[in-house]
């Protein structure tokens, strides 16, 4: 069973004794799992074999963990149909499987969650709904054995016919890579949102761009994932685990390499957003973007406390969510790509239409945006609309492998240097690792002082600094590095 | 007609004898229109005018700062207590304009917060307490046409400052002029309607303290690329002098500490008053 990315592992025991024909399941078994009684009755009826005829108890250890979910349905039909056989269950052998009342076995969420969990609890082999087969695979050291049917897997178990232990016809997992969907090649003019973007993914940088509707923000944010690497395997599988728990793997590819990118509608519920749900809460958006991108179109819109649950793991990269069940812990490493309007209707500062919004309007609007979430984003640009009469004019630029073939390589440096990206440098490690020359910290102190920089925001400059001489492969930062980082800081710029 | 109203005022009121002219315009101006109220204001402020206007935002602020430049007198007319600065990130330019020797003032009990419907009411006093209004770029429905309407009914002169026939901000202005208001191309023009022509200013506008350094050539080459009126970006100028946009970005931030450049939401532009505090 599972607790958002824990596995607790129940034991499930069946005793028969003379009496009247009763079955009983004790255990704590919430609603969805005393139903597996019905469902487990028909499924033996249905798959030829005999439900005992006498008194039947199938009890759930630990007794006082509460069980939930409809994976308990093929380990208590196992174990019913052993105890008629008299025989044990195999050891370090575990059941994950719904059950059909015709006896078929059905995917259940989250096999590769288990799949980990129970191979780091010293499992051997594990039996899978044949849907799931993939998913489990993808854990090294772990016998699956996929279950088409009940039959099937109590004439495994009797030794009448063995079922073939699922393989991967490839050579141990790799991330597959999908095709680019949106190419930097496709994007006109824009060189400075263009090397923004480029920035945000050599150092993990959060991005904010404002500009109005049709200037082309949502295309530029769709662009990132392109030009970040593609998944590592360990990157892969983390996030597979999420979409594991969601019900969400493709079968024909269930590890992929793909950055991934979300977008949530700015009408998204907090616990949509962070996650959530009864009992257990379930992953959010942001959990989903794990090592990939989560764009936020018209961030003004978005519910308050949705957006300021994001504070803690835009800093951690993890998220904490308590529920009725207990705290999971999901993680959530993504680059933040906010877009939005300079004001409600969207046109301020637009050349060509005006802006109709009361300044009571545009205050509250700004003020929205202001504060502790706009603090922890490193890079803001302004995205002009291109007239659609010279956009065919305007030119495109590099194609996004060339982009990301720097990005890599600036990557590359920092990890060689300190194992994490810049964005996520602790103030002590910046001072140690990241010198300033001289002319640099003045530079720094000087744009501090004339524009009343935070402690935070100091900083917040010298990381993105930092990425610049990284994609440089300059090994100090210049002054030329401290100003294009405060070149992207448009927040110090007076209305 | 009504009678101007009474008035709460902190500061220096009266303003010195001289006559009082209101520069009004949109609260979201562009590069240009800032360029002119301020540029207006400074010229205005040093023939001896009374600079007046509302403490809002965009046109307002820069025709306070540009008094305030040119070590002149301003006043600015309230549309909340006099206690009360709206917006609040004007207090340090209220601090200044008390500290010029001008004044705020408001027919606004203290404390009265910002209420749209009091703000037509304030138009109206400043069209009252002033000799002629500067309107500088107003949109179709601005409020500082309510208070060039004031104006007239007050038979007070209305002037406006042109602008691009491209840009939204000069249908309220070109209306204005289409119906009779004076057309201000400099602070003279304002001055020659105060019959003021033979005083202080040999050449307003002509010679604008600090331009002649900032077009001085050499020491950057963006520079002379830079417009003081139209904002750029700095993908329009990397293109422009064929550099990567991370290089034009940085110097354009070096350009913006020296104070050379200034730069708004949508770009950069060459600053008129070179190396000048912010208000």
């Amino acid at each position: 069973m599972l607790a958002g990315l824990d596995v607790r592992q129940v034991e499930v025991q069946a005793d028969r004794a003379n009496g009247t024909p009763k079955f009983l399941l004790v255990g704590l078994a919430a609603t969805s799992v005393k139903e597996a009684r019905e469902r487990v009755r028909s499924a033996i009826k249905n798959s030829g074999l005999e439900f005992p005829p006498q008194r039947l108890t199938v009890n759930l250890a630990p007794a006082e963990l509460r069980k939930q979910g409809s994976a308990l349905d093929l380990p208590i039909a196992v174990s019913i149909a052993l105890a008629g056989a008299r025989k044990k269950a195999p050891p370090r052998t575990a059941f994950i499987g719904e059950l059909a009342l015709d006896g078929a076995v059905r995917h259940v969420d989250g096999v590769l969650v288990a799949a980990l969990g129970l191979r780091k609890r010293g499992f051997e082999s594990i039996f899978v709904p044949a849907a799931d087969a993939a998913e489990a695979v993808l854990v090294d050291g772990l016998t699956v054995i996929p279950c088409a049917n009940l039959k099937g897997v109590v004439d495994h178990l009797l030794g009448t016919q063995l079922i073939t232990p699922f393989v991967d016809e490839e050579s141990g997992p790799t991330p597959e890579i999908g095709t680019l969907e949106h190419d930097l090649a496709e994007v006109h003019g824009q060189e400075e949102a263009r090397r923004a973007l480029e920035v945000a993914a050599a150092g993990g940088h959060h991005l904010l761009l404002s500009g109005p509707p049709g200037a082309g923000k949502t295309m530029l944010a769709r662009c990132l994932p392109g030009i970040l690497p593609p998944l590592e395997l360990a990157e892969a599988l983390e996030l597979a685990q999420i979409r594991s728990l969601l019900g969400d793997i493709a079968a024909n590819r269930p590890l992929d390499g793909t950055r991934p990118f979300r977008a949530p509608h700015h009408g998204v519920s907090m616990a949509g957003l962070v996650g959530g749900g009864s009992g257990f809460a379930m992953p959010g958006e942001i959990s989903r973007a794990h090592h990939g991108v989560l764009f936020l179109d018209e961030l003004a819109e978005f519910q308050s406390p949705a957006l300021q649950a994001l504070r803690q793991p835009l800093e951690t990269g993890r998220v904490t969510i308590t529920r009725s069940g207990g705290s999971v812990v999901y993680p959530a490493r993504f680059t933040l790509v906010a877009a939005t309007n300079p004001c409600p209707c969207g046109w301020a500062g637009d050349a060509v239409r005006s802006c109709r919004c009361a300044p009571a309007a545009i205050d509250t609007y700004q003020r929205k945006l202001s504060g502790p979430l706009l603090d922890r984003i490193d890079l803001k640009v302004g995205v002009r609309r291109v007239k659609l009469e010279t956009l065919a004019s305007e030119p495109t630029g590099e194609g996004s492998a060339a982009v990301r073939e720097r990005v890599v390589a600036a990557r590359r440096r920092q990890l060689d240097r300190q194992g994490c990206l810049n964005a996520q440098l602790k103030p002590a490690r910046l001072r140690q690792l990241a010198g300033l020359e001289p002319a640099s910290r003045r530079t720094l102190e000087r744009w501090a002082d004339q524009r009343g920089l935070s402690a935070r925001g100091f900083h917040r400059a010298w990381r993105v600094a930092r990425t610049s001489a990284d994609l440089d492969g300059a090994e100090h930062i210049g002054e030329r590095h401290i100003l294009e980082a405060l070149g992207y800081r448009l927040q110090d710029v007076a209305a | 007609m009504p009678e101007a109203p009474e008035l709460r005022t902190r500061g220096r009121w009266p303003p010195p004898e001289g006559p009082r002219v209101a520069i009004v315009g949109s609260r979201l101006p562009s590069p240009y229109g800032e360029a002119v109220a301020e540029q207006l204001g400074a010229d205005l402020a040093r023939a001896g005018v009374t600079v007046i206007s509302g403490l809002a935002l965009g046109i307002d602020a820069a025709a306070h700062r540009g008094a305030l430049l040119g070590g002149g007198v301003t006043v600015a007319v309230m549309g909340t207590g006099v206690d009360v600065v709206y917006p609040a990130a004007h207090t340090r330019l209220a601090e200044d304009i008390l500290a010029a020797g001008g004044a705020l003032v408001s027919q606004f009990p203290d404390g009265t917060m910002p209420r749209r419907h009091n703000f037509p009411a304030r138009n109206w006093t400043m069209a009252a307490l002033s000799d002629v209004v500067v309107v500088v770029e107003a949109a179709e429905r601005s409020g500082a046409l309510i208070t060039a309407e004031a104006a007239l009914d007050l038979h007070k002169e209305v002037m406006a400052v042109p602008g691009s026939i491209f840009s939204p901000l000069s249908v309220g202005t070109h209306a204005l002029i289409r119906d009779g208001a004076g057309l201000v191309q400099n602070a003279r023009d304002v001055l020659a309607v105060l019959g003021l022509m033979n005083e202080v200013l040999d050449d307003p506008l002509s010679t604008p303290k600090g331009l002649g350094r900032a077009l001085s050539p050499g020491r950057d080459g963006i520079l002379s690329h830079l417009s003081d009126v139209l904002a750029l970006s700095a993908a329009d100028i990397a293109r422009k002098l064929q550099l990567p946009v991370a290089e034009v970005l940085g110097r354009l931030t070096a350009l913006e500490l020296d104070g050379a450049v200034r730069r708004h939401h949508d770009g950069y532009v060459r600053a008129l008053h070179g190396g000048r505090k912010r208000a």
